[in-house]
């Protein structure tokens, strides 16, 4: 069952990371319509050419099935494999997932206002100060998920990558 | 700005304030024990084996940060702290948590 959840905790963190790239992107380096897509190649520029306002609810979403997906492991993580991380004196590693799990409840308390700065309708500007503030919680949520993901991985691997 | 807005920007500020707070001072509203599946309230030592805390700390800092954003609504109506306090202070949050953590880093 923990393997199922550890899985699932992945697959989860995958699409999220996508959908918060995407609109981190869209956000802080949006496509300019009609001057030759602001830079970049027709990859990146499909990338970033998204409307990231469809993105807020999923990307909510998936962060607390993720988030409640790693409470659920936790406990397994705690007794098995920091056991073992520490008893190998990789501390670096043990260290790499205490600052996963600060940022991401950190991350969890930033939800409500990512929600709210991302509820103004389309059709109405938007004032500048909640556009900067849109774009730094988006891209803060971005840098948290895609450092948390890596953390994770290298984590869950670590007795492939650093065992004798 | 609206009441909401303003609402919101705090929670995101105290939540991550009272987080860091909680983390360093220990404040968990429940322990959990892992090894024999048990929960008890508030910051228990552990028994037979590790004790959890991160999920009282979660706990902790949301009722606090709710609490504290619900007292302060009526103030709220008639001003509030700028929505860049919003993301502002949960950045210098998770930076503290890179120096407070430091010495698995420097082993």
């Amino acid at each position: 069952m923990i393997t199922f959840m550890l899985i699932l905790h992945g697959l989860a963190a995958v699409v999220l990371l996508g959908g918060l790239t995407h609109q981190a992107l869209a956000t802080i380096w949006p496509v300019r319509k009609g001057t030759g897509a602001g830079g970049g190649g027709a990859m990146a520029n499909s990338f970033r050419g998204v409307n990231a306002r469809l993105y807020t609810n999923a990307n909510i979403v998936l962060y607390l099935v993720t988030f409640v997906l790693g409470g659920l492991i936790y406990p397994a993580y705690r007794l098995a494999v920091r056991t073992w991380i520490e008893n190998a004196r990789l501390w670096s590693i043990s260290g790499m997932f205490e600052v996963k799990e600060q940022l991401l409840a950190i991350g969890l308390g930033m939800l409500p206002l990512y929600w709210l700065l991302w509820r103004t309708p389309a059709d109405q500007p938007l004032d500048p100060q909640f556009a900067s503030a849109r774009a730094w919680v988006t891209g803060i949520l971005c840098v948290v998920v895609w450092y948390s993901f890596v953390a994770g991985h290298i984590v869950n691997n670590v007795r492939g990558l650093f065992g004798q | 700005m609206t009441t909401q807005m303003r609402a919101f920007t705090l929670f995101s500020a105290l939540f991550a304030v009272v987080y860091v707070v909680c983390v360093e001072m220990n404040l968990a509203l429940f322990t959990y024990h892992p090894r024999l599946g048990q929960w008890d309230i508030g910051t228990v030592p552990a028994r037979t084996g590790p004790a959890m805390y991160w999920f009282g700390w979660l706990a902790s800092a949301g009722l606090a940060a709710f609490l504290a954003t619900l007292l302060a609504t009526p103030l709220l109506r008639r001003m509030g702290p700028p929505v860049w306090i919003g993301w502002a202070v949960p950045l210098a949050s998770m930076l503290a948590f890179f120096w407070f953590l430091r010495s698995f880093f420097l082993r």
